[in-house]
């Protein structure tokens, strides 16, 4: 096979093995459906958001309901990369207004995916109330977009969900204008567009804020979605995050990056970052919310005519930065109400749920019960404080801790957990005092008040004084002996001790691991002295040792292969030459020098041991062969042992 | 010629009617100091030892009598500060530990008494400690440089030299396996003690913020007098670590360093 067929080839069976795989690992499609708000008024607008994740559509109709004229309809795709995996999303507003008063039922109905999915929608209701009437929502109707603007989507009335369908940025195409000239949507707070460029196509950037209500309360937490869209083909790295407008309302800071995603506007794909977040008003009053982003975007870009790869390599980014202001929204900011409110009120708004135990059930007198609140739900858990206690005398209660767990983004659902140590005064079953809080409730419009029921405590033994003890009372305790145990303060000590200027423990000083990496480098040092004196004065002995030591061996092995053979002349010449050698090493003189006169003269306990073995070799050299027929082998014991006698 | 000076009687009698007054005086303060806490006034005897303190130093008994007076003026924090700064300089006294906890008790903190091998680490004199390492390192090195010259050695001092051979190998494989113990001891007690702690001295609470601004989100309170640990430092904010695992960032000022001025040394980002 030639090597472009095999590349071919294998290119295939890549392609197939993807195919193949990748066909059952396809996500189902599924379906979100939102119909918001629930109940208005009749000319109001009603968005119903229709979400498809997983799927492909082309197109959707809503089935028709008598008295509900279909006013927009708008679609987008929602491309996400998330943990390495693909979604895809397609979402379908559609904005309906009703032409009299009464309770609608949009009928459910099926939706075919291109991939062959069905998805089956619920019925919606909606009730319209007659002109005048007040929906029970706090969200503000919007105005009917006009049905000569099909891309034309309300931005206020938008629902909020953080994770939820694809957010339209708002649509007007009087406000079009360039980036550079700034993008922002009507001032009017009430109908939004996609900003455009001036020719004409949708804004290269621009920036969306989606609050959950319009209306709220002094100090209300109000979740808030930011959505910052930019072009692919100007896409550039940004190096700073939105920034509130004003002094009017407080937001929370960002605690995590905003979640990027691809999206299609009117065929453009735009990258867009989200933020969810939440903002807050210190005063009541009606006041413009708007937001900023100090943004960067690609101007131009600009390449080296010299360049011989055409540009690749030279290409250079002209960037463009300015800060892009969103649409603006008025806020309606309500002072909380001053009737009815509770004395225990500290400025909580939401929705809260309380819990309260207290730990343990006996205790000795004296000894510490720990009561546990638990409020959760959503609200301004910066406003929500520990339950009150009332006074009283059969309790000392102490400061509590608290903990907050947040567990949205926005920070607005959290579970805050107080612990409080409340320590019995007297004995018997005491009922701890009743516990309350408070908060206000912005759907209900009213304060609430949570009786929060704890047990009574079992408390034993007699009551005794706390910290009550005289000072000075003279007495020195460093000269007790014994621990003290009473529940008083130990007096005051009558001497200075040692004193010294500085707390520092020494091993945070520099010097102290100096000195220790000093001392240990002495012993190193020592040894790399050791290692390049023996080097520098080699032992010429060692060597000569050693090849005696080895001729040593090779006599023994002599020996032996000469008993083997029966050959006392070679066996004997060996033998000789194995304990001449040894003698030598032991004496450091030459093997040869060492006659049995020589033995004699330093050992002659020895030499008179190994004097048959001389007189024996030398007989058996001078004549050629043994005089007798010696037994060899004991000779080799022999003379192995009186080795082995001088080795050791 | 110094040691002649001070063993003249005549001129140790002339320095000590220098002296004389000096000492007076630092006693005279800490009577004072001693006084005002007998009658009632611990305010101003705080204050006075505070002075003593910042003259002389820190030592466990005026860190005691400071506390012992801030806790009957009603300064939770800064009375268990000084118990927390006393039980550093003496942790095995009783008295001291007795003290802190019932101070931590009326504040509705828990216990946090040392257990016997938390004392044995903290009591460990770290000079003590050098010099025995010292010790054993130089010994060390001896050895290895006598091991070197063991024959003339031998010869110098009449010891035989097998004897003094062995010498030299019992102290190599003592010396090195002790100071290989001591090394690891060393390195653990500190990585034990070596934490920035401080105590809340905010009034009533403070409060823990998810991030170092003053802006940011409360994530919780911490009441007066408990003790944490630092982590990290942002321009006047700490991270701190407090019980159960309980992080956030808390202002410089409500917090005050166990061991005075670690703060400043202390990690930042």
């Amino acid at each position: 096979m030639k090597p472009p067929l095999r590349l071919a080839a294998a290119a295939l069976c890549v392609a197939l093995f993807f195919a193949f795989t990748a066909t059952p690992c396809r996500a189902l499609a599924t379906l979100t459906q939102l119909i918001d708000p629930a109940e208005v008024n009749v000319g109001d607008q009603v968005i119903v958001t229709i979400t498809v994740q997983n799927g492909s559509m082309d197109n959707l109709r809503l089935p028709p309901v008598d008295g509900l004229q279909v006013a927009g309809t708008r679609s987008a795709t929602n491309i996400t990369f998330s943990n390495g995996s693909l979604s895809r999303s397609t979402s379908f507003n559609f904005a309906l207004v009703p032409s009299r008063a009464g309770d609608f039922t949009l009928p459910a109905f099926e939706i075919h995916t291109q991939e062959g999915d069905v998805l089956h929608v619920k019925p919606m209701k909606l009730h319209v109330l007659g002109t005048g009437a007040t929906p029970s929502t706090n969200t503000v109707p919007a105005p009917v977009v006009p049905s000569s603007a099909p891309t034309s989507i309300p931005a206020t009335n938008l629902p909020f969900n953080p994770n939820g369908p694809v957010v339209m940025p708002p649509t007007n195409a009087a406000a079009a204008a360039p980036p550079a000239s700034g993008n922002a949507a009507d001032t009017t707070g009430s109908n939004f567009s996609l900003p455009r460029d001036k020719d004409g196509g949708p804004a290269r950037v621009f920036l969306v804020i989606t609050p959950q209500t319009t209306d709220a309360y002094v100090g209300q937490s109000i979740p808030l979605r930011i959505d910052f869209y930019i072009r692919m083909e100007v896409n550039a790295d940004q190096n700073s995050l939105p920034t509130i407008k004003g002094s009017d309302f407080l937001m929370n800071n960002f605690t995590t990056r905003g979640h990027a995603s691809l999206v299609v506007l009117e065929d453009q794909q735009y990258e867009r970052e989200t933020w969810i977040t939440a903002i807050s008003a210190p005063k009541s009053g009606d006041f413009p919310l708007s937001m900023e982003r100090d943004t960067y975007w690609i101007k131009s870009i600009s390449s080296n005519s010299l360049d011989p790869f055409g540009g690749l390599f030279s290409r250079h980014a002209n960037l463009a930065h300015l800060p892009i202001p969103s649409n603006q929204l008025v806020m309606h900011v309500h002072a909380l109400p001053t009737e009815g409110k509770p004395a225990n009120f500290t400025g909580a708004i939401g929705q809260l749920k309380v819990t309260g135990d207290a730990q343990p059930g006996s205790v000795a007198i004296g000894e510490p019960v720990t009561l546990y609140f638990s409020v959760s739900g959503e609200g301004n858990f910066d406003y929500v404080r520990c339950p009150t206690l009332p006074d009283d005398p059969a309790w000392k209660t102490y400061v509590p801790s608290s903990k907050t767990t947040y567990q949205d983004e926005s920070r607005t659902h959290a579970v805050k957990t107080f612990e409080q140590a409340v320590i019995p005064q007297k004995n018997g079953n005491v009922p701890l005092p009743p516990a309350s809080f408070s908060y206000f409730d912005p759907t209900t419009k009213q304060y609430v008040t949570v009786p929060i029921a704890l047990s009574e405590i079992t408390v034993t033994g007699s009551p005794t004084a706390l910290a009550a003890a005289a000072p000075g009372g003279g007495a020195d305790s460093t000269t007790a002996s014994a621990a003290p145990k009473t529940t008083e303060l130990v007096p005051n000590r009558l001497e200075i001790g040692a004193p010294r200027m500085s707390l520092t423990p020494v091993y945070r000083q520099s010097w102290f691991w100096a000195v220790q990496g000093g001392l240990i480098c002495l012993p190193l040092l020592g040894a790399l002295f050791l290692f390049l004196r023996s080097r520098s004065t080699p032992d010429d002995g060692r060597v000569e040792r050693a090849l005696r030591r080895h001729s040593q061996q090779q006599e023994e092995d002599a020996m032996a292969e000469a008993v083997r053979r029966g050959d006392a002349l070679a066996f004997f010449v060996a033998a000789r030459h194995a304990v001449q050698l040894q003698l030598g090493t032991q004496w450091n003189l030459k093997p040869e020098a060492l006659t049995l006169g020589e033995i004699r003269g330093r050992d002659p306990h020895l030499a008179e041991s190994l004097e048959p073995l001389f007189t024996q070799a030398d007989e058996v050299i001078y004549s050629g062969q043994a005089g007798s027929n010696p037994d060899l082998a004991q000779w080799e014991r022999n003379v192995r042992d009186l080795l082995h006698l001088q080795t050791a | 010629m110094t040691m002649t000076f001070f063993l003249h009687p005549l001129r140790l009698f002339t320095l000590s009617l220098f002296l004389f007054p000096f000492l007076l005086h630092a006693d005279s303060e800490l009577d004072a100091a001693n006084r005002a806490y007998s009658y009632g006034s611990y305010d101003e005897s705080a204050q006075l030892f505070q002075q003593i303190i910042a003259a002389r130093g820190y030592s466990a008994p005026l860190c005691f009598d400071l506390a012992n007076a801030e806790a009957r003026a009603g300064h939770t924090g800064a009375a268990i500060l000084n118990y927390e700064r006393a039980r550093y300089l003496a942790p095995a006294d009783r008295d001291i530990d007795h003290n802190l906890q019932l101070a931590r008790k009326q504040a509705g903190l828990e216990p946090n008494s040392y257990r016997w091998w938390q004392i044995a680490l903290r009591s460990i004199n770290w000079m003590v400690w050098l010099g025995i390492m010292a010790a054993c390192l130089l010994l060390i090195f001896l050895a290895v440089i006598g091991t070197a010259y063991a024959p003339a050695l031998a010869a110098a001092s009449k010891i035989p030299l097998r004897l003094l051979k062995n010498i030299f190998r019992a102290v190599l494989f003592a010396g090195i396996p002790v100071c290989l113990l001591l090394g690891y001891v060393e390195l653990s007690t500190v990585g034990f003690t070596n934490r920035i702690e401080g105590v809340i001295v905010a009034p009533k609470e403070a409060t823990l913020r998810l991030s170092p601004f003053d802006s940011a989100d409360s994530i919780g309170t911490i009441p007066e007098g408990e003790l944490v640990t630092v982590e990290q430092r942002h321009n006047d904010y700490l991270r701190i670590e407090a019980r159960d695992h309980h992080f956030g960032w808390i202002r410089e000022k409500d917090l005050e360093p166990v061991i005075a001025g670690s703060f400043d040394a202390g990690p930042s980002n």
